[in-house]
This record gives structure tokens, sequence and C-alpha cells, in this order.
């Protein structure tokens, strides 16, 4: 019965012919593991794909959602944050196997005629997988994306003569926001994937019509054919590096990062790990001379490698006729290791975790009456959950400052001033990844003092004007009363300060407690 | 066909079954959509003393709702209405096709604006095409405070 299907179909489709085309092909004999990883390569691709469509099914490409939607995968979608942990470590998948490939196909010989067509294709292939990598990497919108692609942006006016143009063409106008998110996710989900389809069914086009290079030397014995004795080690492969690819993805992909904000101009970005080695390089090459580190290296590199097979005059695929050629592509990989390394291992310092007092004194004035009379889960605005917030940081800014003009007639607006609107707008931030922490009355109430007085001139931890000394280890200066003496009357301290006087702006409770509090911050205990 | 080669032919499709298989079972968890348990809670929808003299109370129960990564609001319309002693809420989305029926104070019907369905004070279907009556919602009177609560 099925037999009979089967040639029915056959006989409408020839897929019998079809099926022996695709996977009956003979290799040369000697072809063995070294050729298993164009196979894992697009068995990676097809992942991608797959997780990719997949992900495009609750992923909203805007300024005011997109960071909602990646943590509602992460979190609400069955199967999400699995998923997302595919897409991402899929992504170091495709570029790692892409460049072990290349450098097969460059060990092998393999990229010399008749196969230097082919060759090509496989270079730019390899600069659409890189331009997923770059497009993908801004979609999560939170602050490692957004920051990274301010950089990826201002390297791209290093171009010459069109620098500005070319910046304009990635950003879609003049500020990176709503314009450039949905420019890079249409490339990256409608622009991208048919040129990767594309060129990959002609890279494999031209596979098949010049058959596999096979190894170096040629060898005696019966070509056998793809399937299924290379099917197997292709497959074997696969499942071992899917192994991995699975566990890693089970972890899931790296947590959010606060959602994009343009405003917080002291963040540090980093590109993703297979950017790192082009970072790294940038930084031998201040100023002017910047335009060599971003543009000349990579573009002579990439001309050089597309000029390879022509640049290669050697007699004979054998490694003993190469030997300057396959010197220089160790060389070049040690380079790009070493550069990727140093990138890796310079990072900026790790923030440990703890939020700042401005966060601290904006969470604490959210569990205060100020928000909850109206913010509560009996009242009528429902209680506040930093997670679950999706309003744009403007509307929370504007609301905050005129609860009137969200729900007119409602009731009186509470009183509130910039600083603890900017506190409020900080915990809400933070608060969207990672648990709140819990403060005491005490922590509560101080860190609200300090928000209000003290941080629009002195930093303390990571936040905080420069016009004041930093107070991060007052404490090892100035013990408590000190610090009273110094709050409350500061010319009295040093007549020739700027500091302005607090004795009339706080009670004297409240600036023992200020003091008390700041006195704890020592070297050795610096919190914060 | 030789053992090693129908041995290999045999690993290849399992191998390949089985991530296919994989792959194919993480693509149904994800797109299909999990199943929400219904929340039961009771809403207060009106003061007992706005029922009117004659024919239903129009309340509007407005509420958040979660949308996926969104929060929307969802309205839902109640009649209340007395029969006797006893309180009852309606449902005003036509089980035909889900249009608002409203009060016909004259003819003393609810009637639906889309297709014709007409419904008797009870909710019970007089003539149209809906299937069935009109949804009856539970409904409570809460002593303390002199509301009529629902169950949607």
């Amino acid at each position: 019965m099925i037999v009979r299907l089967a040639d029915w179909l056959d006989h409408r489709t020839g897929f019998r012919a079809a099926r022996h085309h695709l996977f009956d092909e003979t290799l040369p004999p000697g072809t063995g593991w070294a050729f298993t990883f164009g196979s894992l390569l697009l068995l990676g691709l097809t992942l991608q794909v797959v997780t990719g469509t997949l992900l495009a099914l609750f992923y909203a490409p805007t300024p005011d959602h997109a960071w909602d939607s990646v943590r509602y995968i992460t979190t609400s979608v069955r199967g999400g944050h699995l998923l997302r942990g595919l897409h991402h470590w899929g992504a170091s998948l495709v570029v790692v196997t892409a460049v072990v490939h290349m450098v097969r196909v460059i060990l092998f010989g393999s990229y010399r005629a008749p196969r230097e067509v082919n060759w090509g294709i496989g270079l730019v292939l390899l600069h659409v997988i890189l331009a997923f990598g770059l497009t993908g990497y801004l979609l999560p919108w939170d602050q490692r994306a957004y920051w990274a692609t301010v950089v990826t942006i201002n390297i791209s006016k290093l171009t010459p003569l069109a620098g500005e143009f070319v910046a304009n063409l990635l950003r879609g106008g003049p500020d990176i926001g709503a314009l450039t998110l949905t420019r890079w996710y249409g490339t990256h989900v409608l622009v991208l994937p048919p040129a990767l389809f594309g060129l990959t069914a002609l890279h494999l086009y031209l596979m098949r019509r010049h058959g596999i290079s096979g190894p170096i030397r040629e060898r005696e014995g019966i070509p056998q054919p793809f399937f299924p004795y290379q099917a197997a080690r292709d497959l074997t492969v696969a499942l071992v590096v899917g192994a991995g690819l699975a566990a890693l993805a089970w972890q899931g992909a790296p947590a959010l990062e606060p959602p994009a904000d343009p405003t917080a101009a002291d963040y540090i970005p980093r590109p993703e790990w297979y950017f790192l080695g082009l970072f790294q390089l940038l930084k031998y090459f201040p100023g002017r001379l910047e335009v060599v580190g971003a543009i000349v290296i990579p573009g002579a590199v990439m001309t050089l490698l597309a000029l390879l097979p022509w640049i290669d005059r050697a007699r004979s695929r054998g490694l003993a006729d190469r030997r300057w050629l396959l010197s220089s592509l160790a060389a070049g990989v040690a380079g790009i290791t070493t550069l990727t390394v140093l990138g890796a291992m310079d990072k900026p310092p790790a923030s440990d975790g703890t939020w700042n007092v401005r966060e601290q004194a904006g969470l604490a004035l959210m569990a205060g009456d100020t928000c909850t009379s109206c913010h509560s889960d009996s009242a009528v605005a429902g209680s506040i959950d930093p997670q679950r917030v999706s309003k744009p940081r403007d509307w929370v800014s504007s609301h905050l400052l005129d609860p009137e003009m969200i729900s007119p007639g409602l009731r009186e607006a509470p009183p509130t001033n910039e600083y603890d609107n900017g506190a409020i707008l900080a915990a809400l931030a933070r608060g969207r990844s990672g648990d709140l922490p819990t403060l005491s009355a005490e922590e509560a109430g101080v860190a609200v003092l300090f928000n209000r007085n003290c941080v629009r001139c002195h930093t303390l931890g990571t936040v905080g004007g420069k016009e004041g000394p930093v107070l991060s280890t007052i404490g090892d200066r100035l013990d408590e009363a000190g610090l009273v003496r110094q709050i409350t009357a500061p010319l009295e301290v040093k007549p020739t300060g700027d500091m302005p006087a607090f004795f009339d702006k706080l009670t004297p409770n409240e600036i023992t407690r200020l003091s008390r509090w700041l006195a704890s911050h020592r070297s050795t205990t610096s919190s914060q | 066909m030789e053992p090693r080669r129908s041995f290999l032919t045999r690993f290849v499709t399992a191998g390949a079954a089985l991530i296919g298989a994989g792959v194919a079972g993480l693509a149904a968890a994800v797109a299909v959509p999990r199943r929400r348990g219904a929340t039961h809670r009771w809403r207060a929808a009106a003061s007992m003393f706005d029922l009117p003299p004659k024919g239903p109370f129009v309340a509007t129960l407005t509420e958040r709702h979660a949308d996926g990564w969104h929060e929307t609001r969802k309205s839902m319309v109640v009649f209340l209405d007395k029969d006797g002693d006893e309180y009852r809420a309606l449902s005003a989305t036509c089980t035909h096709l889900g249009c608002r029926v409203a009060w016909n104070e004259e003819s003393g019907h609810y009637k639906c604006p889309c297709h014709g369905g007409t419904f008797n004070r009870a909710g019970q279907v007089v003539a149209g095409p809906p299937p069935e009556g009109l949804r009856q919602l539970p409904v409570r009177l809460n002593p303390d405070t002199a509301e009529l609560e629902v169950d949607l």
C-alpha cells in the first residue's frame, strides 16, 4: 500500500531521483570528520531560523514594548526561557562553526581553482551571519543592546567620505530610537534571511557542482556515498554539539539588563563576544587613527581573504607547498584570538548587584503613602509591580509630576518633587529586572533624605553629582558628630566652602540619622 | 545491504528523527498558548439602591487585564435586575455572535442590534438566531456595603 502510494507520488514528483541526487552523492575516499562543519553550520542556521520564527510570534519591535515582550518570552511563554537561550547561544554556535569551516577550507586548500567563486560566496555568507548577529543584538532593547548599538553606529561614522550618510542609514533618523529598532528588526527578519537562503543554496549548488575537495593528498579506495557514511559523521558531530548547545540554552540567555535608557550616559557598552576582537583593536588606534582599527585593518584582512585563491600560487594543495600562507593563517588566527581574549579580560567593574541610594529611595517612596494611597490592590489604581510596568518612561515621568493628568478629578495629586520623581523612575527601571531588595525602615528613610538633599552635588556609590566631594567612603574622614556639624552649618567648619547649610532644611533628628548612616560608609565596609 | 551500512542508516534516521522531534516539540510548546484558568472573584457592580423600579440596571465593569506582555482594560456589561426577592445578573453579550444586547423598555425585551436576537427579561430566547439564553452570572448582595457583587 505504502509502496504503491510512493510509486504514485514518485511518478508525479520524481522524489526518488531527487533523494538519490541529494543523498547518494559519492565522496572522495578519505573524506572524514574534517568535512562535517559545513553540515553543522547548515543545521545551526536551520535552528536559528526555527527559533527566530518562534520568537517573532511574541516579539514587538517598538521601544515601548520590545523589552517587555522579550521579558514575557523569557518568563511567561512555555519553553520561552529555553527558546531564547537556543537563539542566543545558537548565534554564537553559528559564528564559531562558520569560522571553523572557513579555517578547514583554508587548511585543505579547498578555495583553490575551480572553487574560487564558492569561496567568495562563503565569505559573503560570513558577513551575512555577522550582520544577523549585529542586528539581533539590538532587539532586546535593554541597556546592553542600546549602548552596543550606539558604539556600532559611531564606528560606522568612520567610513571614509560617507560616514554621516552611513550612520543615518543605519539609524533610520537623527537618533537611535524607534526608527532604528524597526529598521534593524526588518533587516534581521526580512532582508537577511532571503540573502542567507539564496547564498546558501548557491553555495550548496556549487559545492555539488565541483564535488567535495576531499583530503589534501588523493587517496586510493572506493568512493562512498554521502548517505549514510558521511551523514553518520555529520550527525554524530551535530548530536555532540547539539547536546552542548542544549545544556547552555537550558541556563537561558544572559539576563536582560534594565530597559534601554538613552539618558544613562555612564553606561559602559560591550559588544557580543565575537566582536570583542574588533572592539579591542579599536583601543590601539585612538583619535584620528581610529579609522585604521575600525575600517582599514578589518577591510584589508577581508580583501586578502577574498583574493586568497589568486594569492595562493603554490604548485599543489600540499601543506609543504603552502607553508608561508598557512603560517600567515596561524598568525591571523592567533592575533584574532589574542585580541578577543584581551577584549574579554578588559571588563568594566561589575556592579555588585546592590541598588544605589537613588534606587533605594525610589523603592522607599513607592512603598509610602504618596503612591499607595492610589496604587494598592484595594484602591483605584492597582498596586505597582515594577516588573509589570509597561508604560514608557516619559509617561511615568509626567504621571509623577501630575497624576491628575492621567486620571483627572480622581483625587488630589500628592506633593512631589523632581528628586523623588527621579528616584521613583530609577527604582522602576531597576526593578524591571531582578528582585526587589528589602530595606529596613531606617535605610529607606535615610535613602529618601539623601536623595532629596545630597545627591545633586555628592556622589555615593554609583550615583550622584560632581560638585561636592564623593561620599562613598566619607566615614573614613568624618565621624557622626563631625558630619552633624558639617551638614548643620558647613561654613562654621570651613568658611570658604560652597556647601549650603541644612539646619533650616532638615530637622535635627534627620541630620543625626543622615550623619550616622553616612559615617558607616567606610572604605572597608563600603556598601552601595 | 552490508551490516555496517544498515547500522549507519538506522543511526542516521534515528538521530535525525530525534533532532526533528526535539525541535518540533519545542515549537509546539511555544506556539500553542497556555490555557489560563478562569479567575473567580466577586466584583462590586452596583449599589442595591441603583436598581430602577422598572427594567434592569446596566452596569459596566472595567478591569485591568494582562494581555501577554501588555496590560489592557476589558469591559463587561452586565444587566442587574430583581426577580421577586432574588437578584439576577445577565451578561449583555449576545449568545449568537457576541454583539451587545440592549434593554428595550417598550417591549420589555433584550434586543440584539446585529441579527435581531430577542430575549425576555429572564434572559431566555424569544426570537431570532441565538442558540441559547443570555449567560446568567452568579450575583450576591454584600450586606456590609449594600453593593451587588457579580462573579464574571
